[in-house]
């Protein structure tokens, strides 16, 4: 047994139940990635993490929620059918590019789609890449605090998410986040705070409208968020 | 799921009404309010279909897969509404409560699944059963769980062991093993 394993016996349940501190959650990670015994026992306690939500007394979601959601729904699935037969065809996920080197020779691509979808009020372009759906900007992220990690952001019609793997948990007491950032102004805080999961994934949407932005960017911040950064960027992802 | 990753709305439509009152339930479980509920659920299934791609059958089926992302999102929705104080004293009533009605065969076995959970965590000891609702619906850590219960975080992350394995050996030969 690695000697590091008797640090982690009794984990397991902490860990399926999210309730590893931020800083814990993050040397368990990694110490499972060797650990064959920990893996066996958190596959082993798995079913009963999944079977927590069904225990729970049922309730009848509100009939406006199902309409607000489906409108959105609706809306971006008729941007993606406006687009064409590939745009709604999602990205391969390992096929990334930088937005810096597409813009130029998706230029014109990118103005008719802009016409394309002018009347439907959208200021977004869906299918700048050759007809795939939206556009993924991947970001640069600060290596020495975040090693390994990768973010992008993804834009499809009016929104656009970040999406990260391998990100670390925030420092104690602090979530990650979301700032707007245009030309000549100081970051603008959004209301986005958010948290990777346990296997260090998260998304979160950048609400508002991207208009004018030139870059989305991601700092760790006291719980409840800031009003202006009080940490370097961890994230930028350049958007114009 | 290969519709919704068309970008099919119709085939989107249909896992909400699979999932929504499950969804809705587990999110008001943890966040307490309605409104906070409809916020969580929104921006899950938002999530959802937007990042429908990214569903991996041999992780779970549709449904862990939603409601993991519900957990996840309400968890968050707690953390930075910092509503930890307030959820337990919601002004919501236990009106909004209801009985799934049994239309369909599927709803009488999740109501069965629902029951088969409820009494494997009726069954744990007390402190099992404590530390595992402190921790999944509501959102703190181990070390925060032993300092409002005064227990050392060694004893505490042993009862979440305990109870967890005994669940899952009570449900073992049960229909919510997924």
């Amino acid at each position: 047994m690695e000697s590091g394993h008797d640090r982690w016996g009794d984990a397991a349940g902490s860990y399926l139940l999210g309730a590893l501190p931020e800083d814990e959650h993050a040397a368990y990670v990694a110490h499972l990635a060797g650990c064959a015994e920990c893996r066996e026992e958190v596959d082993e306690l798995t079913p009963a993490i999944h079977a927590l939500p069904t225990s729970v007394q049922p309730m009848a979601p509100p009939p406006a929620l199902k309409a607000r959601i489906m409108a959105e729904v609706e809306r971006e699935a008729s941007l993606l059918a406006a687009a064409g037969p590939e745009a709604d065809r999602v990205a391969p996920p390992r096929r990334r590019r930088r937005w810096s080197l597409s813009l130029p020779r998706l230029a014109p691509v990118a103005a008719a789609a802009a016409l394309l979808i002018a009347g439907a009020g959208i200021a977004l372009g869906v299918t700048e890449l050759g007809g795939e759906d939206g556009r993924t900007v991947v970001a640069t992220v600060d290596q020495a605090r975040a090693p390994g990690a990768a973010v992008e952001l993804e834009t499809s019609g009016r929104s656009a998410t970040l999406v990260a793997h391998n990100l670390p948990a925030p420092p104690s007491g602090r979530v990650y986040q979301v700032w707007t950032k245009r030309p000549g102004e100081a970051a603008q805080p959004t209301s986005v705070l958010f948290t990777p999961n346990r296997d260090g994934a998260a998304t979160a949407s950048v609400p508002g409208s991207l208009d004018g932005v030139e870059q989305i960017m991601v700092t760790d911040e006291p719980s409840g968020g800031s009003t202006t950064p009080t940490r370097q960027p961890l994230v930028v992802a350049d958007v114009s | 799921m290969q519709l919704l990753r068309r970008g099919q709305a119709p085939a989107f439509e249909v896992i909400y009404e699979r999932h929504s009152s499950a969804a809705f339930s587990l999110a008001y479980r943890i966040v307490g309010t309605r409104n906070g509920a409809e916020d969580v659920s929104q921006e899950a299934f938002l999530n959802l279909w937007r990042s429908g791609a990214r569903y991996e059958r041999a992780r779970g089926s549709v449904r862990t897969w939603v409601l993991g992302i519900v957990h996840h999102r309400a968890i968050d929705y707690l953390r930075r509404a910092t509503v930890h104080d307030k959820r337990r004293a919601s002004d919501e009533g236990i009106e909004e409560r209801f009985e799934a009605a049994e239309r369909t065969d599927v709803e009488v076995a999740r109501r069965d699944e629902a029951q088969a959970v409820r009494t494997a965590m009726d069954t744990l000891p007390g402190e099992q059963c404590q530390v595992i609702e402190l921790a999944y619906f509501g959102g703190f850590t181990h070390t925060e769980i032993a300092g409002m219960l005064e227990t050392p975080v060694g004893t505490i992350k042993g009862r979440m062991r305990l109870g967890l394995k005994k669940m899952r050996d009570q449900l073992s030969d049960g229909a919510v093993m997924r």
